[in-house]
């Protein structure tokens, strides 16, 4: 069953608008098709500015899409109250040093959904809070002290137990490591897998760094200005990519082995604009293998099996 | 050759702050020869930045420096003027942020700031400068250059800023370039690209390249040396292929284990973590910096300081344990308790 | 950057942010100096009666013009001396102190919920609802504050209530502007999406996780238009504006006292020093507060 779909979802935003000019459209999603299985893991990648974090906040029922439709569980998002949505889907943002309210005790960040909700009793929630805690690996002696008296992994792990302490459906993560060391990216990782593994957790995973998505994610959809380009299970996508973006993004992996040599970037530098998106497919300006067509005619999607691109020319493999 | 073209030894750097003073840098010795890329690589605030800014002398005020030698081509940095600085940086020393956007005047083109900064250094026409500044955009791979010198830096991309600050770096052909982190800010397929452009203009001219990063998949396509850094000390030192490929000090090994590399760990397997954080650096050591972190750690990293001791293959290490990898077990790093 | 140095650490004591503050406010030379003088003023302000034996608005006209004790024709009986009706001068400093205070106080406390509510209101939501409070907030700017505050009190009457009012309608800019800036800083931090994302209410978003996060701005702005406030009704009230006897404030007293000027300058300078002193204490204690919580502690 699914229990999350995104039906043709946009999203614009207008910039530059005043009390009378009308200001420009910016594109952040232009389209998007997705459904996530119950205790699925989801990986979002794309480049910076490609709206994956524009897509988690209408997931999130923080934002509403201009037009297309988000479900959770069969219902659109907005037809969820605040409260019912909040038991649904929950969020862990990439910044622990923004996420957490500087003036509250850990205690109270992480009881604040249940207390939002009602939830128990005080006492009951202070119970709750602490197991929560124990199950993210936090020592019981935080729950009194003040997020700036932790360092960036402790507080990412705070985020963490307050997203699952109202135990909801679905966790997404935008970008949960890109602002931690490698050794406690390790850690965080280890952690959402333990929590997959255990609470049957469904998981949307936003990253630029495909080794962590590679790691968690059981199926990748890869975005490029506001469409997803191509997706499909993780093994079958690093194994064979099809869209020639999609294999940019492999080859742009950096691994610290001895003998590791840059990889080749056959793929222009210049991000497009989402205030104006090129014509036809939007990545035909940086792609290696642009050929006919692609300046003028948007792709389909393709399927092909549990899989799905959008390319006119997509790559090969024996 | 003679000798090396950057030479360090005993650089500390102290900071007062409120209630005490930190050491974030305790003694790091390196030498860079010309054509070489030297890489510092290690954990958030375990004073890479102050080490490069310590060199090119813009540590913060409240900043304290002593070290024994500090010295370009012989030339000792050590209490020079403020005007020697300003003919020394950019001229033969000159440096590439991580954030291109705060080290660009925003109020400026890119074509005046390069200009700017050529004719502090040389006595030339402004056409003349022009022509520089067209000729190294051109260089860094920049399309219709012309056309950039004219726009201010709010409208170029995350990655051609970069490749601006690049060229502003090479304009009066330094002999040293210190990059902090060039490209943590930029996207994947981005970093890639800006890497091949510092790894080919090193080759190309021959300058050296000091490489700062916390990443060390970013560090292994590039550097020709590596040293690790932690706690203000640097831990292990030497050739690249010979750290990627055998780390003897469990800093290294344990970074080189917390990284996932598809298609060399599994999927969803345990990843090595090196529990706890890097504690605040007051005071003197008086054992092994790394040592709560450390599963290795035996009575001896108690004992006192650890000083630097050379392996086999003729690199450093600050480690008591023994120097050719005999009785460790890396897959200690998945096993301990998860640390917070 | 690590605070806890590793997994076995002590337990961490849990110091707030705002206690954090509290301890470097203790440890600021300003705010003792400043406090002192203000809790000098207070104090007396609210024991009056203890502090002094004699009826503020008691005429002797028998005793007018008594210099005060530093005169050689002064006693204790009359330590300030008496006015030219014949009142005690140091009961009606105490007196007299009550309401200017009253009246700062009073009116902080409207324009502070006006200002603030507007200003949080502007930098939360943003858009139009920022747009139209910009618009108040620049009309607001270019009324003259004193002009206004005039032509209010001639037209409408100049009880104590009016007063208040007014002064506290016309205040509140300042507020409005700072609390602005600093909700705007702090809604864009993702705690405030995620407690939208928990489900939380706006009235919630708004008092638990923002205002806390802006108190120290707040008591900075708060303290300058306490001496502000105070300021401009001895203004109004220097001007025959202010409040009506049998009410009296410092500002009236300096008014009643305009005539003596050259021949009793005690009249003018008692009033007025104690004008001095409590702006000079309201303003120590405003910087040290900006001194401690301005430049955001890095734990
Ligand atoms: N509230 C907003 N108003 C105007 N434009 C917006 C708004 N939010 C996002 N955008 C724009 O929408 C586009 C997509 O943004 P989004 O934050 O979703 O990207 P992203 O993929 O998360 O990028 P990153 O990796 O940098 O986080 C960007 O061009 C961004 O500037
Ligand atoms: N101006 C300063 N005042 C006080 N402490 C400072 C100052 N600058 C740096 N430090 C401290 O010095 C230590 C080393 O800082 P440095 O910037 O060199 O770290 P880094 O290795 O570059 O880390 P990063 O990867 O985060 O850039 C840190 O603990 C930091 O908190
Ligand atoms: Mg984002
Ligand atoms: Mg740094």
């Amino acid at each position: 069953m699914n229990v999350l779909e995104v039906r043709g979802a946009t999203k614009t935003y207008d910039v530059g608008k005043t009390l009378v000019g009308a200001g420009r459209t910016l594109h952040a999603l232009r389209g998007i098709d997705l459904a996530v299985r119950k205790g699925e893991t989801l990986g979002l990648v794309g480049e910076s500015g490609c709206g994956k974090s524009t897509l988690a906040r209408l997931i999130l029922g923080i934002e509403g899409p201009t037009s297309g439709n988000v479900t959770l569980a069969g219902k659109p998002v907005g037809g969820y109250g605040r409260l019912e949505r909040a038991k649904l889907v929950q969020p862990v943002f990439q910044d622990p040093y923004s996420s957490l309210n500087p003036r509250m005790r850990i205690a109270r960040i992480v009881a604040a959904p249940i207390e939002v909700r009602g939830i128990g009793t005080a006492s009951s929630r202070r119970e709750r809070v602490r197991a929560v805690m124990n199950a993210v690996g936090l020592p019981e002696h935080f729950t009194e002290v003040y997020p700036s008296q932790l360092s960036g992994g402790q507080r990412q792990r705070v985020a963490i137990a307050r997203a699952l302490v109202g135990e909801p459906e679905i966790l997404v993560c935008d970008e949960p490591t890109s602002a931690l060391d490698v050794s406690v990216q390790s850690q965080i990782l280890n952690l959402l897998a333990r929590l997959k593994r255990e609470l049957g957790l469904t998981l949307i995973l936003i990253s630029h760094n495909l080794a962590v998505v590679h790691h968690l994610a059981d199926r990748v959809a890869v975005m490029y200005l506001g469409r997803i380009v191509e997706h499909g299970p993780t093994e079958a996508i690093f194994g064979a990519p099809r869209h020639p973006y999609t294999a940019a993004l492999l080859a742009s992996v950096l691994s610290p082995r001895p003998g590791a040599r840059l990889p080749e970037m056959r793929v222009g530098a210049e991000f497009p604009s989402p205030l104006a998106p090129p014509p036809g497919c939007a990545f035909h300006p940086r792609c290696p293998c642009a050929g006919e067509g692609c300046a003028t005619i948007d792709p389909d999607e393709t399927r092909d099996g549990p899989r799905g691109y959008r390319c006119h020319y997509p790559l090969a493999h024996a | 050759m003679t000798g090396p073209l950057l030479e360090v030894r005993g650089l500390k750097v102290e900071i007062a702050v409120p209630g005490g003073m930190t050491r974030p840098v305790r003694g790091v010795d390196f030498s860079v020869a010309a054509g070489e890329t030297l890489a510092i690589v290690g954990e958030s605030g375990c004073g890479k930045s102050l080490t490069s800014l310590a060199i090119m002398g813009l540590l913060p005020r409240a900043a304290r420096l002593a070290a024994e030698t500090i010295a370009l081509k012989g030339l000792s940095l050590i209490g020079l003027s403020e005007s020697g600085w300003r003919r020394l940086r950019g001229e033969r020393i000159a440096m590439i942020f991580q954030d291109p956007m705060t080290a660009l005047d925003p109020c400026y083109r890119i074509g005046d700031q390069m200009a700017e900064v050529l004719r502090q250094h040389r006595p030339v026409s402004a056409e003349a400068a022009r022509q520089r500044a067209l000729e190294l955009l051109t260089r860094v791979g920049i399309s219709s250059p012309e056309q950039r010198l004219t726009q201010f830096p709010h409208q170029l991309s995350g990655g051609l800023r970069q490749r601006v600050m690049i060229a502003m770096a090479l304009l009066c052909e330094p002999e040293l370039i210190i990059a902090d982190e060039p490209t943590t800010a930029l996207d994947v397929t981005i970093q890639a690209q800006i890497l091949h452009l510092l790894a080919e203009i090193q080759r190309d001219t021959g300058i050296g390249l000091i490489l700062i990063s916390h990443d060390l998949g970013v560090v292994a396509g590039v550097a020709h040396r590596i040293a690790v850094m932690y706690g203000g000390e640097i831990v292990e030192i030497g050739e690249r292929d010979a750290i990627l490929g055998r780390p003897l000090h469990p800093y290294t090994e344990g970074l080189m284990h917390s990284i996932p590399v598809p298609g060399e760990t599994r999927r969803g397997e345990t990843l090595g973590f090196i529990p706890g954080t890097v504690p605040r650096q007051t005071g003197e050591l008086t054992r092994c910096g790394f040592l709560e972190r450390c599963p290795y750690a035996t009575g001896r990293s108690a004992a006192g300081p650890v000083p630097l001791r050379e392996a086999a293959d003729g690199r450093l290490v600050r480690c008591v344990l023994p120097l050719d990898g005999s009785g460790r077990d890396p897959a200690a790093w998945t096993r301990q308790a998860e640390g917070v | 950057m690590a605070s806890i140095a590793s997994a076995t650490a002590a337990p961490v004591l849990a110091l707030s942010p705002g206690r954090v503050a509290l301890g470097r406010t203790l440890r600021h030379g300003g705010f003792w100096v400043g406090g002192g003088i203000l809790l000098v003023i207070l104090v007396a302000a609210i024991l009056a009666p203890l502090l002094t034996a004699h009826d503020p608005t008691w005429q002797d006209l028998g005793k007018r013009l008594v210099p005060p004790v530093w005169d050689a024709r002064g006693s204790w009986e009359h330590p300030l001396g008496t006015d030219q009706l014949g009142r005690d001068y140091l009961a009606r400093l105490i007196y007299g102190g009550r309401i200017s205070l009253l009246i700062g106080f009073a009116t902080v406390l409207i324009s502070g919920a006006i200002g603030t509510a507007l200003g949080i209101a502007a930098g939360y939501w943003g858009g139009r609802v920022d747009l139209l409070i910009n618009f108040v907030l620049t009309i607001r700017l270019t009324l003259p504050v004193v002009l206004v505050a005039l032509v209010v009190v001639a037209l409408a009457g100049n009880s104590l209530t009016i007063l208040m009012l007014v002064i506290g309608l016309l205040l509140w800019d300042r507020f409005a502007i700072v609390t602005r800036s600093a909700t705007q800083q702090i809604a864009s931090r993702e705690f405030i999406v995620a407690a939208q994302a928990i489900g939380s209410s706006t009235g919630r978003i708004l008092f638990k996780e923002i205002l806390p996060n802006i108190t120290g701005p707040l008591i900075v702005v708060a303290s300058v238009e306490l001496a502000h406030a105070i300021l401009l009704e001895a203004a109004l009230s220097f001007l025959g504006l202010g409040v009506q006897p049998p009410l009296f404030t410092w500002g009236l007293m300096i008014a009643e006292a305009k005539n003596q000027l050259f021949f009793r300058p005690w009249l003018i300078a008692v009033p007025g020093a104690a004008l001095v002193a409590l702006i000079f204490a309201i303003n120590l204690v405003g910087d040290a507060v900006r001194d401690v919580t301005a430049p955001e502690g890095r734990a």
